[in-house]
């Protein structure tokens, strides 16, 4: 049944989506920025990913975790040299803060891309697979069986992620930071190492996102790029700052687009996205979870 | 004297949390009228649907008669209300003589108009010496004055002023305190929110006493400072 | 009154505004004695496609400069004027003097429905929308085959034979962008711009129709950017969507970054530099975009004004000296 075909389908590309998305909600409900460069994360991601597992020859299963943990290195990196200066007690900072980080982080994509692109070359190739069966059927679905296997880390990771900042010590702290900077400091809570710790969590939720899509995609160092508004798309839809909803907007992006491919037209699907971030705007601002107002 | 302002059962709630109650008062035309109240009374977010930031759930807003509900603050700025932030808010990467031109602009001066206006802002605020700097040099209360000078422009109807003794300078304070007393004589009329009781006696004739989003007292300051309510509000059950 | 202004007090935006243009109009007189170094054609070319970039980068700091509306669009907004006038001489065989001003009214159109939309709300939304919004154009366009031609892109007629005139256009096109954001700057717009940029909420409250002026701002700064488009496909003779690429929108902001944002001459002087510089860098190894990304991550952190910023420092402190 096509339909039921395509909403599974959808269903597990929203997943992926919604790794990269929930990161950048974090970033923003943090530091209220948008950061430009995570498709990045997710193309660095991919790219470590595959060159790590044909180069050295080592399982996939291994690889994944150190595609992830390169991700969260990017990520720290960027959090130190970057994004530290807006944070960190400049007094002169305060008129400027969203202008730079959105020229900032929109040139670190640039520069990512490019160098990507220099060192490695632009041509195609893809990283291996974890399972090897293509095609699994799954009662009236046939389901290609790296993604089968890709969805279920992914549910798994999101999962963690949830438990994670609702109960642990660390994330409680997030949630301080994220909802008054000011205030958790005054409470001991050091809103930098949060930062930081949310940089790396994005960083590598992005990558292992890429990487898991890794043996499905065709590479190219603008991998990132395209994926990325689809992200932007997802947190204004799902409300900036809120980590359900995101996840939760990207699950029925993913759904909505597998119908549109198939039901209207397969050039324009990305089209729909930008169709889809500007009826939110104008007819619920605040997404389906976001946070009250648009007064950021 | 007529009511200048008048507001009828204002409300205002947040997700659960009523922040202001069936709030009721008026402002008579040239008064200059305190509103005070412990910390989360509800003092800002009255001030804040005054000028249009917050849109109320229920309750009317009259001034002079004419509805002010739903408007816009840039439209209520233009219908002469001026509101001043507790958090300083100047434009401050231009000139502090600049910020005037523009405000004066904004309310529909000429050019030329503006210019001699904050001319006469300038000396009358003392600002006269760092006119040209940008107005991000300025230290604090010259920014607060600076911020004054805005609202005045253009002599607004009412002028709102959300916490604008607080941290500054005792001298700096003088000179807004004249300035108030000043332009009041001349009939402009005054809503002052303030923590700092000595200046509400000073300066205000009548007073509102708001706590947890409910008028708790309100007519001549003298008698709401003394009343136990107020006092209750602010020190607590023990205190009575 | 008027002795206020007489005092030529360079602090004061109309005297800051005035020092402004008057360099601009001196870069580009020194462009104008460029050619007699004989340069070479291709040289030439360079220095046009560099001052397409002016405009759009121009444009580009009205609204992010001076306005504080970070729009990630100036490309696709070029993109799309050359394509309008691609697409009029594709299928109806338009003369320029019809198409153009057809990319401008196109854009301006474009622009404002889009900034209806954007300019509502507050924050990195404009940023996101634009740039979604960006991409999307292109890639629509891309995939037009039947309308566009895809990739291949459109002829378009030229309306100079000899280079070295276009390029005294192009000097001229320079100026009058300049003279029209100079006049726009100096009118109560301008201030009410300057005032959205500083302090959105604060704007507001003191009687600025927010909404309003940051559309208008919007609307012409991406009618600019349609002009730019058109211009630049007249010289090219040849429009395609690698003119709406990110990347070129990602060369733009580093001009004006670069160059100075917040001003009239700096986006001109970066662009000029820039170009030239990534021209340069393309031959030693296709590194420019690495290198010009890098450069401003360093500008942006440290050096936040600009070379003309820059400049101009420099000139208030020999001023300073001067009086001492």
């Amino acid at each position: 049944m096509l339909f039921l075909d395509l909403t599974v389908n959808g269903l597990i590309m929203g997943l992926f989506y919604a790794l990269m998305a929930v990161g950048l909600s974090m970033i923003f409900g943090v530091l209220r920025i948008i950061n430009f460069a995570h498709g990045e994360f997710f193309m660095i991601g991919a790219y470590t990913y595959a060159l790590i597992a044909t180069s050295f020859g080592i399982n996939p299963w291994f690889t994944l975790p150190l595609a992830a943990l390169g991700g969260a290195i990017l990520g720290l990196v960027v959090e130190r040299l970057l994004i530290r200066p807006l944070y960190d007690g400049y007094r002169s900072w305060s008129f400027v803060k969203d202008e730079y980080a959105v020229v900032v982080t929109f040139a670190l994509s640039l520069l990512l891309i490019h160098l990507v692109d220099k060192v490695i070359g632009p041509s195609p190739f893809m990283g291996p697979s974890l399972f090897s069966m293509q095609r699994i059927s799954i009662g009236p679905i046939m389901l290609n069986g790296q993604k089968l296997i890709s969805s279920g880390v992914s549910i798994f990771l999101l999962i963690s992620l949830a438990i994670f900042i609702k109960k642990s010590l660390w994330g409680k702290q997030i949630q301080a930071v994220a909802q008054n900077r000011f205030g958790a400091a005054l409470a001991g809570i050091d809103p930098v190492k949060t930062t930081a710790l949310i940089f790396a969590i994005a960083g590598g939720l992005a990558a292992l996102s890429g990487a898991l899509l890794s043996p499905i995609v065709n590479h190219s160092p603008d991998i990132g790029s395209f994926p990325a508004i689809k992200y932007y798309v997802i947190v204004v839809l799902g409300g900036l700052g809120s980590i359900w909803g995101s996840m939760f907007a990207a699950l029925i992006l993913g759904v909505l687009e597998s119908y549109f491919a198939v039901y209207v037209s397969y050039d324009y699907r990305d089209a729909f996205g930008l169709l889809i971030l500007i009826c939110v705007l104008i007819f619920r601002p605040n997404g389906l979870a976001g946070m009250k107002g648009r007064e950021i | 004297m007529n009511n200048l302002l008048s507001i009828q059962n204002l409300s205002k709630s947040f997700g659960g949390n009523q922040a202001v109650d069936a709030v009721s008062f008026s402002i008579q035309e040239g008064s200059i009228m305190g509103l005070i109240g412990p910390n989360g009374s509800g003092k800002t977010t009255v001030l804040n649907m005054l000028s249009g930031i917050l849109q109320a759930d229920s309750g009317s807003i009259k001034l002079e008669n004419r509805s002010l509900n739903g408007l816009k603050p840039s439209k209520l700025a233009k219908l002469g209300i001026m509101r001043m932030f507790q958090m300083t808010r100047v434009f401050n990467r231009i000139s502090a003589f600049d910020n005037l031109l523009i405000s004066g602009q904004a309310l529909g001066l000429s050019f030329n108009d503006s210019v001699g206006k904050a001319d006469q802002l300038m000396q009358e605020l003392q600002l006269e010496h760092v006119k040209f700097l940008d107005a991000g040099e300025l230290s604090g209360g010259q920014k607060k004055l600076l911020e004054f000078g805005m609202c005045f422009m253009r002599s607004p109807k009412l002028a709102l002023l959300d916490e604008p003794f607080a941290a500054v300078h005792p001298k700096m304070r003088e000179t807004m305190v004249n300035f108030i007393i000043e332009k009041n004589k001349i009939g402009h009329t005054f809503l002052i929110v303030s923590h700092d009781m000595p200046i509400v006696q000073q300066l205000c004739q009548e007073c509102i006493c708001m706590s947890t989003g409910k008028v708790i007292a309100s007519g001549n300051t003298k008698s709401v400072l003394s009343s136990p309510e107020v006092i209750e509000a602010y020190l607590g059950d023990d205190h009575v | 009154m008027i002795k206020t202004l007489s005092i030529s007090n360079s602090k004061l935006w109309r005297n800051r505004l005035k020092f402004d243009f008057w360099s601009l109009l001196i870069v580009l007189l020194l462009m104008c004695f460029l050619p007699l170094l004989d340069l070479s054609d291709y040289t030439l070319g360079i220095l046009i496609v560099a001052m397409y970039l002016a405009i759009v980068a121009m444009s580009w700091n009205l609204l992010a400069g001076y306005c504080g509306q970070f729009s990630m669009a100036p490309a696709a907004f070029a993109m799309i004027g050359g394509y309008i006038v691609g697409l009029s001489d594709f299928h109806a065989q338009l003369s320029l003097w019809i198409s153009v001003p057809l990319a401008i009214v196109g854009t301006a159109i474009l622009g404002a429905l889009l900034g209806l939309t954007v300019t509502r709300l507050k924050g990195p939304y404009l940023s996101l929308t634009t740039l979604s919004f960006a991409e999307i154009s292109r890639v629509i366009i891309s995939n037009s085959h039947e309308y566009t031609r895809g990739d291949q892109g459109l002829n378009v007629p030229s309306m100079i034979n000899d280079r070295l005139s276009y390029y005294y256009f192009f000097i001229v096109l320079v100026l009058l962008t300049g003279v029209f954001i100079y006049w726009l700057m100096r009118s109560k717009l301008g201030g009410f711009l300057l005032a959205i940029r500083d302090d959105q909420e604060g704007a507001e409250s003191k009687g600025i129709d927010i909404v309003f002026y940051k559309l208008v701002a919007f609307t012409i700064s991406c009618s600019l950017c349609g002009f730019a488009g058109a211009m630049y496909g007249s010289f090219s003779q040849l429009v395609s969507p690698e003119m709406g690429l990110l990347q070129q929108t990602g060369l733009v902001i580093s001009m004006v970054v670069i160059g100075g944002i917040g001003s009239l001459t700096g986006p001109v002087i970066g662009a000029i530099l820039v170009y030239l510089g990534s021209e340069w860098l393309r031959e030693i190894g296709n590194i420019q975009m690495i290198v010009f990304a890098f450069v401003v991550i360093i500008f942006a952190r440290f050096f936040r004004t600009g070379i003309w910023g820059f400049c101009l420092g420099l000139k208030q402190r020999l001023l300073q000296n001067h009086h001492e």
